[in-house]
């Protein structure tokens, strides 16, 4: 009987021109969101290996120098030193020689890699850059071009597939339930069908499966074709089981659309009114609560400004600068290319300054901390409300699913701070000794290895959502079977 | 066969059926005459299980409807004042669906047709998508349908109002048809003409009960219109 009913179904939508709109419309938005989302991820990985391979080539550029001056040195017997900071260039050891210089003045950039999923949901990755040039100095100098203020966690986004299955895919799935049983009341044809040995409850079951089959094939079908012509590390067994919970999420989130509209058809309203209040629902539950949760989470805990920390950073300098002395050390301090060539005071100098970075550093370890825990307490607001809105829930969902949650991100960061102050510390211990920099130091230089999460502890976040959206699911789908009793087939 | 014993139905303070006792056997077309509002469509959307009755029973072949409505809807049809069907089907395509709705998968297209020849629905509109029927095909559809689902009980609710005499004619004439060969009948009408002619029973509804039960050939057609008038002041 479900497989007749389906079949029928089946065949009367595909001879109805509406939903051949429909679908048309879908697969478009689906190849631009996964055209969108392929350009954005290649724009950030080609910006990422840019700024890469233009630090390297500055450093190669060093080390080449260094040769020369190591060859130099071997043919005439002399010393291998220390090059001041002003020097003229061709005489005397070359600036690659001096660590202060090549670390402070070169960086090296800390990239997370996308996952094979990226493409699917940029999230806040457009916001939250990739890559980040460590050097030495401070924290600040790292992250300045983050987007701090950026009302983090639940912003639209851009038009990727997330967007599409979000946002549009409820719309095309109302489009095509909003009527399910009022048309069929409505045209009489329902009292046809109900005369026969068929229950409303397979009845409607049926309708649901037959949309849910059309609706189904084109999101997975297109995202997997998408996930094919942008995604990356298709060869990973991980690339393949985060499409796989992707398409759970979406299935997921896809029934609970199902269900509300079949919720709605059970109260037995005219389908003009059915249609409004979907609407309103949608409104309500995409649109509304997440930006309500948002809104909050960024009253509630605002981050510092990036003006606190720039100030913060200015006073800290001062105060150093203050215990700097004269005025003309304050003043070669500042315009360190003009010291005399030879002038031993310009090393002091930049003995300054890095202990003037440290003092700044020192000064804004506070704030940085109070970014992360802000950070943390917005994303633990919207983890709390999330069971508000499925909308928020898939959003979440999904970012996790393709490697662009907050918390992923965080977890970059913390790598990328890490890896700073240990290039930093490499750099400094051989500057603050005079140390010169050989050419064979310059393998030695640290390099960053992103650390990539465990998948276990991905799942484990990823969880919380996923289980909310189940519960959800579960409570819209079963209430209209229990109301379904009560449906009246004939008007009194 | 149909069997209506004490049925009510109630909606809040209205009573729509105040204790209706009726019986249909196979062979008879049973004719419901009463204003509107006077409980036809009610007792046939009882015996459809479309609502549940207060009290009382509904029985199809024996079988009590509200318990076991899937089983007692296997020997009915229902043909209503607009059998509506799926528009942007063909009249074959609407005929199977509904047939094997009704548990027949045993027809093959010409058995199809043959239905249709049967109801007199011309050979090129078979092929045709039903919206561009009108109402008279439709309701030959309907009746296509009750044969295919070679129903025992049939519940129709002013079939052939809006037709013209012609159509409403060729219809009856399909009743007659389906009653000798065994049928039970359930019409509500407005057309004592037809009810006279193509009855074999009447019953005169008013306020939710069995006024008075008649055989149609105890009765003129004079008779009969009196009769029901008498009823209505």
């Amino acid at each position: 009987m479900y497989r007749l009913i389906i079949s029928h179904e089946t065949r009367s939508l595909a001879r109805t021109g509406a939903l051949w709109a429909i679908l048309a419309l879908l697969v478009f938005a689906i190849g631009f969101a996964a055209f969108a989302g392929g350009r954005a991820i290649t724009r950030q990985a080609k910006g990422a290996a840019d700024a890469v391979a233009f630090e390297n080539g500055e450093r190669a550029k060093m080390r080449q120098d260094t040769e020369a001056y190591a060859a130099e040195v071997a043919a005439s017997g002399g010393t291998y030193e220390f090059a001041t900071v002003n020097h003229v260039p061709g005489r005397g050891p070359p600036q690659g020689t001096n660590a202060g210089v090549v670390g402070a003045e070169t960086a090296a950039y800390v990239v997370l890699p996308p996952t094979g999923l990226a493409a699917l949901s940029i999230g806040q990755s457009d916001v939250q850059l990739n890559y980040l040039p460590a050097s030495m100095g401070t924290t600040l100098d790292m992250i300045k071009n983050l987007e701090t203020e950026n009302p983090v966690n639940l912003q639209t986004g851009p038009f990727d597939i997330a967007f599409v299955v979000i946002f549009l895919l409820p719309i095309f799935i109302l489009a095509m339930t909003y009527d399910l049983l009022s048309s069929e009341k409505e045209r009489g044809t329902l009292a046809m069908i109900l005369a026969h040995p068929v229950s409303l409850r397979e009845l409607m079951a049926s309708k649901i499966v037959a949309r849910a089959a059309v609706i189904l094939a084109v999101v997975v079908g297109f995202g997997l074709l998408a996930l094919l012509s942008v995604g990356t590390q298709l060869d990973q067994a991980e690339t393949w089981v985060r499409f796989a919970l992707w398409i759970i999420a979406t299935l997921l989130y896809s029934l609970f659309w199902f269900s509300l509209a079949v919720l709605v058809n059970v109260y037995g309203r005219s389908s003009a009114t059915n249609g409004t209040i979907l609407a309103g629902i949608w409104l309500i539950l995409v649109v509304v609560v997440p930006t309500l949760v948002s809104l909050l989470a960024t009253t509630l805990y605002p981050a510092p400004s990036r003006m606190d920390l720039i100030v913060a950073a200015r006073e800290a300098q001062t105060a150093g600068e203050k215990n700097m002395g004269s005025a003309l050390d304050r003043f070669y301090s500042e315009h360190m290319d003009q010291v005399p060539t030879g002038d031993q005071r310009a090393m002091d100098f930049l003995t300054l300054a890095q202990a003037n970075a440290a003092n700044i550093e020192k000064a804004l370890l506070p704030l940085y901390e109070q970014f992360r825990e802000q950070s943390l307490h917005q994303e633990g607001l919207v983890q709390r409300f999330q069971y508000l809105s499925p909308a928020i829930m898939m959003q979440l969902a999904l970012n996790e699913i393709s490697g662009t949650s907050t918390a992923r991100y965080q977890d970059f960061l913390d790598q990328a701070f890490r890896f700073r102050s240990q290039w930093n510390d490499f750099f400094a211990s051989r500057f603050l000794k005079r140390e010169p920099l050989r050419p064979a130091d310059y393998d030695q230089f640290p390099s960053f290895s992103y650390v990539p999460e465990s998948l276990t502890t991905v799942l484990g976040r990823l969880a919380t959502s996923l289980a909310g959206l189940l519960l959800v699911c579960a409570g819209v789908t079963l209430l209209p079977f229990v109301g379904l009793r009560r449906y009246q087939v004939a008007a009194r | 066969m149909l069997e209506a014993i004490d049925l009510k139905k109630t909606y809040g303070d209205y009573q729509a059926l105040k204790g209706l006792n009726l019986r249909v056997n196979g062979g008879d077309i049973y004719c419901l005459l009463g204003a509107n509002g006077a409980g036809k469509t009610t007792t046939i959307n009882l015996f459809l299980n479309f609502v549940t009755p207060t009290s009382g029973v509904a029985r199809v072949n024996g079988i009590d409807v509200n318990a076991d409505p899937l089983q007692t809807k296997r020997y009915l049809a229902y043909i209503p004042e607009q059998v509506m069907l799926y528009g942007n089907l063909t009249g074959m395509e609407n005929l199977e669906y509904f047939a094997r709705l009704g548990g027949h998968d045993e027809y093959s297209a010409d058995d199809y047709r043959g239905f249709l020849r049967r109801v007199g629905l011309q050979e090129d509109a078979a092929g045709r998508r039903v919206k561009t029927y009108s109402k008279g095909m439709r309701q030959k559809v309907g009746v296509a349908i009750a044969l295919a689902k070679q129903a025992r009980a049939l519940l129709l609710d002013e079939p052939t109002s809006g037709l013209d005499p012609k159509a409403s004619n060729e219809f009856s004439e399909l009743l007659v048809q389906l009653k000798s060969e065994g049928a039970a009948i359930l019409m509500a009408t407005h057309d004592l003409f037809r009810a006279k002619e193509t009855g074999t029973r009447i019953g005169i509804m008013r306020g939710g009960q069995l006024v008075q039960e008649l055989s149609t050939d105890e009765v003129s057609h004079a008779d009969l219109e009196r009769i029901y008038l008498e009823h209505m002041h």
